[in-house]
This record gives C-alpha cells, structure tokens and sequence, in this order.
C-alpha cells in the first residue's frame, strides 16, 4: 500500500473552485508536499498491510484525493491527519484504529457492576465506562432518595469501598476509565484513592471525566448540574489544574454537545455551542494562568448523531475544521495535537421510536454510520428498546453488533473520509460552517458562552428549535415512520425491560452503607468537610484537592456534593418555555 | 352566600376551599358574588404589597427574597401572581412560582398564580377580589404581582396598600418611557438587578425624575409620602433590608386600609350589589313575578325565577313572556349598576328549550359593550344544570342622568 | 361559564430531561389551558401542596428515567392531603409491564414517546373537565 490516489480517483474538484484558475508551480509543490508527508505518516503508523479488495477485485485506497486540485484545496480540505483536519485528525482514521466501542452500563449495586465488568475484563477489554445511578447525578447518597429510584439506571457508588468493589480485578494502570462523574468530581478523588491504596501513582491513570461540561448541563436543566453556575466553573478549574501537574494521562474535561441536541438544538447549533464552550473554558483556563498547548490536548468532545444523515457528517467536518481554527488562531496554541478535534458521539435516542420499536435498528445503523463517515473516534450506539424503557442485554448485543457490522461486514473504515470531495458534502460542509460561524457569533457578543448561559439566551435559541422540530413532526413535514407516516395497525406487542435491581440487595447495600458510614471515624470526616469549607473561599487553594483528601478521610460522595453545594451554591435551573 | 362550613374554612385560612374560593372568583362561578359580598367587612387586616414592572423585570425573584424575609419573622404570607395570557388561545403558562424560589414550600406561605385573561393592565379582572379573600382568610402580608402597563393605575391603587415598581437597570430612553405610565404611582422605586453595571444610574436618573415631580403637583392618593428609590439585588439579597424597611415605613405612615379606601370613592361591586338589591326591591313588577335577586357586580346581575303554575301558557309551558320579563329585569339591573340611569331601547331573545313548572330559572346579564351613551347586554337564561334555556340582547340608552333616589323604574331599562 | 382548565406540569423524582415537558406545556397553553410550570427535580410534598393552592385538576409528570416509579407514592400524598380528585397523568418512557402497576396505583393515564400532542390536551381537557365538575358542583 504506498501508491497514491492520484491515479484511481474518480472525484472531482473541491467546490466553489475556479476552473479556469491555473496553479503555479508553488502550489503543485505545496500539494506534492502535503501528499508525501500524509503518505509518510499513514505508512509509520499502519505498516505493510495487504490491500484492501473489494468483491469485484477493486484494490480500494486508504484515500482518494482529487487530481486537479484547486489551491483551496490544502486549506478547505487538505489530508487527514493535517490542518484543517477536515477529513479527519490522525493521517490513518480508521482504517490505523478502529474507534473505541464504549457500551458499559451497569444498574445496581457495585458487585453488580463488577460482576459485569468481569465479563468483560476475561475478553480482554482495556476501555471501561461507569455510569452511576441517577442518585449519584444528583449529588446525594442513596440514603437522601426515594429507595425506589436506587440503582434504576446506573450503579449506587456513594464512598471510596463502592469504586473499590466495582473496579475490583481491573488493572488500572493498563485501562482507560470513562468516569460520567460531573463536577466536584468525586469519582474521579475515589478513584485516585482507589489507586493510593493499590501503592500505584496516580500519574498511571487513564480515562476521561466525561460530563465535567457545566454549562451544558445548566443549559439541558440536566441532573448533572448541580453547583451554581460561579460555582462550578471554580471547581472545574481546579480539577484542570490539579490533573495538569499530577496526571498527564486524564482527559480533564469533554465538552459536550450532546446534552444540548438532546434538548433540540440543531446539528449546527449544537455544534456551535459546544465549540462556545470549548472557548469558554480555555479563556478561562488561561485566565488561571495556564497555557493552551498544556490543557488543550486534555480536551474531548462529546456528541449526538442524528438521523439526519449528511447533515450529521457534514457537521463533524466542519467542526473539525472550525476548531483548528479556534484552537490556533484565537486561543493561540501552537502545538498540533491541540488543533485536533477528538470526539466521543452517541446515536441519539431522541430519534428512536416507540411504535415499531424494531424499526430502531435500522435508525442507530444509519446515525452510527454519520459518525463513522464523520470521523470520530468512540461511539455509543443506542439499543433499540432505550425508547421502550432502560434497554436489556439483548438490545445492548443488537446496538454492539450494529458497530461490528458497519466495520467488518460493510468495511465502512476501508477508506479515511470516503464522502469527502462529494460535491454535496463539501457544499454542505462549507454552508454547515456558516451556520455554525453565525451562532458563534451570537454567543461571542452575549459575551461568550457563560455570560450567553447564564442570560438564558442559549436556552431561549434551543427551546425555539425544539419546538419548531415538534411542529413538523406534528405537521408531517418531518416524516417519522411508524409515527406519523407508515403506520400499521397492530402495535400491541409487548417489550421485555432490563430487570430492576433486586430490592433485596439494593436494601442490604443501603444497610451496610449505613453500618460503614455509622463505624467510620467522625472526627477526620467532619475536618475534611471544614477543610473543604475553607477551600471553597480560599481564592488560592484548590477546591478538587480537598475533594481528593476528603475522599481520603472517608467523606462520602453526598457529605462532598451537600458541603460544596452549601458554600457555592445549588445548581438552580432555569426554567423558561 | 356561600354555604357557612365553606365561608368558616376560608376565614380559617384553609387551603383547600381558599384555593377553591380563588377559582371560583376568577371564573366569576356561581356564587362568586354572595363570596364578594360576604367578604365585604372582613377585610383590611392585612398588608397589601404591589409589585409591579414589566416582564423580566425581576418582580417574581424580588417576591422570593420577600416571601424568605416576612416568613422568617413567622408572618404569614400570601402570593397572587398575574402572569399574561395568550391573546390567541386565551391559555397561560404560568412561571412566576418558578423564581419565588424554595418558599413555596413554607406551611405559612400560599401561592396562587392568575392569568390575567386578556385584561390590559396585566390585573384579571378578579385579583381584587382574590386579594379581598386572602385578606380576608387572615394572612398578614399578601403580595401581587402584575405586569404594569400604563392602563393599571386606578386598579392598582385599589388593590394595594404599598406600591412598588420595579425597574430593571437600562438606558435613560427606558426610563423615561416608564415615566409616562406607572412610575407615576410608585410609593416605592426600586431598581433590580443592582449587580448590573447601568444599576446605579438608572437610579440616579429616577431620582432626579422625582425631584422634578415634587415641584409638578401632588402624587395621586400618596397623602404626605415621599416616593423614594431603592437599588436591590434580590438575586444575592443586596439592598434587601432597606426595602423591608420603607416598606414597613410606608406601612405606618399609610396603614394597611389603604387600597379599602380609595375603593369607596367608587361604586365596587358590593356597593353594585347592595344597590341593584335595592333597585330589586322596590320594583313592583320584579316582586310580583317572584323573581330574586341573586347578585350583581358593575356591568352585570343575575336574577332568578322559580316557575309556577302561574307562570305557564296553554300548554303547560313556561309563558314566553315570563322568560323574558326575567331576562329583561337582569338587563335592566346591568345597564343600571353603574350608577348612570338606563332606558331600555330595543331587546331580543331567542328560545331554546321549553320550560316547566318545578324548574328554577336564572338570568345572567353581562355587558358586551358600553360607551358614552349605548351599552349592550347579552343575558343567558339558564336551568339549574347549566343548560340554555333563552338568549336575549338589549341595548340601552344611558341618559347621563343618576337615578333619582337610586330607582325610580319608570324609564329604566328593567321597566321598559 | 367556563371554568378553564388548570394544569401543573412537572417533573419529580431525580432527572432533570425537560425538553418534553416544555414542549407538552406549551401545547396545553396553545389548547386553552391554565399551565403551571415548574422545574425538574420537584419532591412529591411541594407537588402536593401546589396542586391544593392552584387549584389544580390534571397533574402530568414528565418521567424520561425511572421517575416514574415513585409516581404511587406522589398520588398517595395528594389523597392523605385531600387532593385525591386530581387527575395524575405520566409522560415519557414507561415499560410497558410497569404500566398496568401505575394504572392500578391510579395514573388516569400513561403518554408514550410519540403520542400526538393533540390527543395529550383531549384527554386532559376532559380529564379536567370531570375533576371541575365534581369541585364545582353548581359553577354551571
Ligand atoms: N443578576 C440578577 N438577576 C436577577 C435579579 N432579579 C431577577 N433576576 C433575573 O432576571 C430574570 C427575570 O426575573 P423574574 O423574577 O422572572 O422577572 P419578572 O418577569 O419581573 O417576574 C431572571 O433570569 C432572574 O434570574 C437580581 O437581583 N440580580
Ligand atoms: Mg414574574
């Protein structure tokens, strides 16, 4: 595999290009230049590997490129791997990796969890995600809600023992850890004391604080906000800061655009607030002090697919290439892998349908494949009965094996950014981009993402879209099959759910949680808790640091969140229509 | 009258039947006018507090440090927040609740939202009567809040005893527009949101507003108050004590009746009631025919009939002209309770269902439209289940004239 | 006489997804209604005492995770509070072999993602319609 596409490729010129325009001889060479260093860098990476064959006997290229590219070519569109990183941020996407396939949710108590992750652990995996039961979202031990809720839709993880017991068997210096652990972060503190009492330096970690993004959650009313707005764009600053030093290997924070689609923002929309965010936060970042080639690689982002198919890709592409933008020209990074827009997506649930439930399949199959062609680098696919209820295991094999299909019966990954060079793609892309442009622009002279939030005007835009989209669904404007268009009659068939967590044991983890917490040595908990109190108006401590000890000292994760929330600040919502 | 356990309930301040009592005001129900005029002499116990500005201003946040300060001296404290409706579907989302915060909650506290149902001026036509009641139901301190928009002076003078305007910090262009509506009846200015940077010249430039005013004239109903201007962040309780303070002030020197008094100088509906009562009474017609009274508010009565054997034709129906002889004598109460004589100058009514002995009969009379000289009624007359029975309109023409000695009928609408 | 109908929607519970019960809200405006909106994240005593102050007659909760299960336990508050006319009517995603539990706990009704907003404000038009009816016998 060393030939380049020059001579096979069928597509045409990038769009809004001239013709007539003649390239000089400096861009013949810039574009020589561009070609041999992708080709250098996919070699590197990938090595030998026999080509890739189609049924017909079609060697197919790991790229295609045009042959009579413009001189906008190399700044539209270049090679994957190269800014703009329109066609993607690594030289070989995935046909080097694939992405990774994050599907972990445990219900229940923490030997629940482990007892599934075990499974997991014996087929060798080396990602694992924990999401926490809603009670934990919330900020509070599960002695504070209606027990009826506990463990309904994640795992009852309230003290250091609870991570212990659900990691227990994981080699933590060998897997990355996908922690949904909003701000104070208290998953992450359990899980660095997890790692103190193994004797391993918390250095070794890997993983993501995904749903460390606050501003989403305020804007989604969601149940992860749960510090006031000043309050928590504190603490999230003092996490950066901490895992800065201390673990080079953590991703401190994902933005996330997810929350915010899921609420009815459009593709576009959701794609610009999330990059609002992104400037947000690194503004802030530098404010503290810190420097953007530091903490801008830590970033992630995290995002929806739609069905809307090409508007999904064509999305994707334009953020990438926006935030090369952003990243370098107005944050000032100077180091590539700060340029590069590394995304997390999940197909979104707002599509799937209720009547016709099976129907399901075929949506996650398409929305998996806008992400693929995307170009992101993990994927959640949904199951088909999450619009039924908390989906069941077979659901979860179904939306897994949705991935393995895309892959490597239909060999999507064959080729880096195989719509690329589409006329209707790259039209698309560029219109998609403006539209993005367009509302950064609103939010810059709100004066940025945080002030636009705490206004309500990044709220008031979403609820506008969400009710426009309801409209057409009402209208039959946007057709949804086995809703408003292509009915059948007979829908009555009933569904199986995922089974709630036995009440038996739910109830003895809650008894033992309360014997633990009675034994416990009330004096060291209730200093940890002052010392957090401190923090919380010290201007020059770290608020996460206290986090980290009180964990320590044996806080629980409620005693954290309801001291913070006393000295900060609730997380208020703000409810308009 | 409403049935005594009920009125001794509401008295009590009961939860269940005061927020009954409320639907039942704003819906103008059966029975509402014997509730408005049962609570006539039970009123001017508690303290009534105006809120008013346009929306967004910060009223329903203001309210929520309010309701955090009263309830925390152990006052009982009672809401009644009008929120716009939709002029289209007449429907209403009602949010001020949102903003009042975790006080809601408060066993001392009641909160009731009321649309305003299309009245200008952002007050429904009821909120007098629902503060009446919740006044009446013995809390200390009731609060309104409403979207002043110019038209609501009068109302808001007869509904509060201290009135406060909230305005939000803005250019010298807004407060200005302010001034030409109800910033000329604050007794209290405060300017919300004092954390933003124009908060405190929008409050240089309203004092100054108010300086020239103190040369101009009088401040209508204001006695020898001194409006002042206050800056307030409710959000983090900046400036909070000195408003509970000049509220308490305003209190003292004004007292608590105030919004009772500026009422009497006009004809409320239970001075309405008493009157067309006595219109009633000394209408032989009326009497004859058994009719009753049965309440009256300005621009509308209701008159009820018991049929007899008396009462039916040759068929063994009600009399046509039984039926609108009733509708007739609500219409002329209507047209009449404004204190302006009436003369009935043209009537119609269409007959829906007949009518048998045994049934009781009620004409409900309200007015469609009224001008200087011609006013329009429509008067439904209708069975004890609701249904339709007859369909009248009548115009009346308002001579100017006040009805000598309050009713001779001879040329009033109801004898014509 | 009309007696408008008065609605709370709400969510209780822990999640705080509100986009439906915005959308549900608005449309019940649109249908004529009087809409009391909250927040998410309401617990069941202030739900109960809302209600009894506004007079309330339809109560929709807006259940996206497993709110819903904590459902029977808001309607047995709002019957020891004397508030058990009120219609309480579930929206979101609800098993369907947890339905019959909350039809027997005494939901007048369970909405599934995709239930027209139309068929939502008929049935808590005359859901409504019955509970004014009952309150106020002699209204008309
Ligand atoms: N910063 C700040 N914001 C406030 C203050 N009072 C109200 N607000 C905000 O202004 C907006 C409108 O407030 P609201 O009380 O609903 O206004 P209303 O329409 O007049 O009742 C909300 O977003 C409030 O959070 C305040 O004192 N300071
Ligand atoms: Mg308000």
């Amino acid at each position: 595999m060393t030939r380049l596409s020059q001579e096979v490729h069928t597509a045409s010129p990038a769009p809004g290009a001239d013709p007539a325009a003649r390239q000089s001889a400096e861009d013949a060479s810039r574009l020589r230049e561009a070609a041999e260093r992708w080709r250098a860098e996919y070699a590197a990476s990938v090595g030998a590997q026999p080509d890739a064959v189609n049924r017909s006997g079609i060697a197919i290229e790991p790229l295609y490129v045009p042959a009579d590219a413009p001189p906008s070519f190399l700044d539209r569109i270049g090679y994957p791997g190269q800014p703009p990183y329109t066609r993607g941020i690594y030289a070989t996407m995935h046909r080097g990796r694939s992405w990774s396939q994050r599907q972990l949710v445990g219900l229940g108590t923490p030997a629940d969890y482990n007892a599934r992750l075990r499974r997991l652990i014996e087929g060798g995996t080396t990602a694992v995600s924990l999401i926490p039961c809603n009670s934990v979202f919330r900020g509070f031990d599960m002695n504070e809600v209606p027990a009826e809720l506990l463990g309904t839709c994640g795992t009852v993880v309230d003290t250091v023992e609870h991570l212990e017991t659900c990691l227990d068997g994981l080699d933590l210096a060998r897997t990355s850890v996908a922690l949904n652990d909003p701000l104070p972060f208290t998953l992450l503190a359990f899980l660095i004391v997890a790692a103190e009492r193994r004797g391993l330096d918390p250095a070794c970690l890997a993983g993501t604080s995904n749903q460390s993004d606050y501003l989403s959650h305020c804007v989604a009313n969601h149940m992860f906000f749960r510090l006031s707005l000043p309050g928590s764009r504190r603490v999230l600053l003092d996490e950066i800061a901490f895992c800065m030093g201390r673990m080079p290997r953590w991703n401190t924070l994902s933005v996330v655009g997810q929350h915010m689609q899921q609420a009815g923002a459009t593709p576009a929309q959701a794609m610009a607030f999330t990059l609002s965010s992104a400037i947000q936060y690194a503004r802030d970042c530098i404010a503290r002090g810190m420097r953007p080639d530091e903490f801008l690689p830590r970033f992630t982002f995290f995002f929806d697919v739609s069905i809307s198919f090409f508007e999904e890709i064509a999305k994707f592409r334009a953020g990438r290439r926006l935030w090369t933008r952003i990243a370098r020209d107005t944050l000032g990074a100077r180091d590539a892998r700060a340029w590069r827009f590394k995304f997390h997506a999940q197909t979104s649930g707002v599509d799937l349908t209720r009547a016709q439930p099976l129907n399901n399949i075929a949506r996650v199959a398409v929305q998996a494949m806008a992400g693929i062609f995307g170009g992101l680098q993990s994927l959640h696919t949904d199951a088909w009965d999450e619009a039924l209820s908390t989906p069941g295991p077979a659901g979860a094999r179904i939306a897994v094996a949705t991935q393995n299909i895309l892959r490597e019966e239909a060999r999507l990954t064959d080729v880096i950014d195989p719509l690329g060079g589409s006329w209707y793609v790259e039209q698309l892309t560029d219109r998609m981009e403006a539209e993005i442009e367009r509302t950064l622009a609103i939010v810059e002279d709100a004066g940025g993402m945080y002030r636009a939030v705490e206004a309500g005007l990044v709220q008031r835009m979403i609820g506008e879209s969400a009710r426009r989209f309801q409209e057409h669904i009402e209208s039959g404007e946007q057709v949804c099959v086995g809703v408003n268009a292509w009915r059948e009659p007979d829908e009555g068939q009933t569904h199986l759910a995922q089974p709630r967590p036995d009440p038996a044991r739910m109830r003895s983890h809650l008894e033992s949680f309360r014997r633990w917490k009675a034994g416990r040595p009330a004096a060291a908990v209730s200093r940890a808790l002052d010392d957090l109190t401190r923090a919380a108006h010290d201007d020059t401590a770290n608020t996460f640091e206290q986090v980290v000890a009180a964990a320590r000292s044996g806080c629980t994760h409620g005693e954290i969140c309801a001291r913070l929330r006393r000295e900060l600040g609730t997380g208020q919502p703000l409810a308009m229509i | 009258m409403p049935h005594p356990d009920r009125l001794a309930a509401i008295l009590a301040g009961e939860r269940t039947a005061l927020a009954r009592a409320i639907s039942m005001l704003e819906n103008d129900a059966r029975g509402a006018a014997a509730l408005r005029a049962a609570l006539r002499g039970r009123c001017g116990r508690a303290h009534v507090l105006g809120i008013t500005g346009a929306p967004g201003a910060g009223k329903s946040t203001l309210i929520g440090a309010l309701l955090g300060a009263f309830l925390g001296r152990g006052l009982k404290v009672a809401v009644a927040a009008v929120d716009p409706s939709s002029p289209v579907s007449g429907g209403a989302l009602l949010g001020d609740r949102i903003r009042m915060g975790s006080h809601a909650g408060h066993e001392n506290c009641f909160i009731r939202s009321l649309s305003a149902r299309g009245q200008l001026g952002g007050l429904s036509a009821s909120t007098g009567a629902v503060v009446d009641l919740l006044d009446a139901a013995g809390f200390d301190t009731v609060i309104v809040e409403t979207v002043g928009a110019g038209q609501s002076e009068v109302d808001l003078a007869r509904l509060a005893d201290t009135r406060v305007v909230l305005c939000p910090p803005g250019l010298g262009d807004e407060v200005q527009a302010l001034k030409a509506g109800i910033l000329e009846l604050a007794d209290l200015l405060v300017v919300s949101k004092a954390d933003h940077p124009l908060a405190g010249r929008t409050a240089a430039e309203l004092r100054d507003m108010l300086a020239l005013r103190r040369h101009g004239g009088a401040h209508p109903g204001a006695g020898t108050w001194q409006p002042r201007v206050l800056e307030v962040d409710a959000a983090a309780g900046t400036g909070l004590e000195a408003l509970l303070e000049a509220i308490e002030e305003h209190r003292r020197a004004i007292g608590c009746g105030r919004r009772l008094q500026a009422r009497e100088a006009e004809a409320d509906t239970a001075d309405t009631a008493a009157l067309c009562a006595r219109l009633a009474a000394r209408d032989p017609f009326v009497t004859s025919l058994g009719g009753e009274f049965a309440g009256a508010r300005p621009g509308a009565a209701e008159v009820a009939l018991a049929i007899r054997a008396q009462h039916l034709n040759f068929n063994g129906t009600c009399h046509g002209g039984v039926i609108f002889a009733l509708a007739d004598t609500a219409f002329g109460l209507a047209s009449n309770s404004r204190g302006r004589l009436a003369a009935g100058i043209d009537a119609h009514v269409t007959y829906h269902s007949a009518v048998h002995e045994g049934e009781r009969l009620l004409a409900r009379a309200r007015e469609i439209s009224r001008s200087r000289k011609l006013a329009v009624y429509r008067v439904d007359v209708e069975r004890a289940d609701g249904t339709l029975v007859a369909a009248f309109t009548g115009t009346v023409f308002i001579t100017g004239a006040h009805p000598a000695g309050e009713g001779t009928s001879s040329r009033s609408a109801g004898g014509a | 006489m009309e007696l408008r109908p008065r609605v709370l929607v709400t969510k209780i519970g822990l999640d705080g997804h509100d986009r439906g019960a915005r959308v549900v809200a608005a449309c019940l405006r649109d249908a004529g209604m009087e809409v009391v909106y909250t927040p998410p994240w309401q617990d069941i005593p202030a739900v109960v005492k809302l209600a009894i102050e506004e007079d309330i007659d339809v109560i929709g909760i807006s259940s996206l995770a497993t709110d819903h299960l904590i459902v029977p336990a808001l309607i047995e508050a709002l019957r020891a509070a004397g508030a058990g006319d009120v219609a309480v009517i579930v929206g979101g995603i609800v098993p369907d072999e947890e339905v019959p539990a909350l039809i027997e706990a005494g939901v007048a009704q369970v909405f599934h993602p995709g239930a027209p907003l139309a068929r939502i404000a008929d049935f808590v038009r005359s859901a409504a319609a019955r509970v004014r009816a009952t309150r106020f016998p002699d209204a008309r």
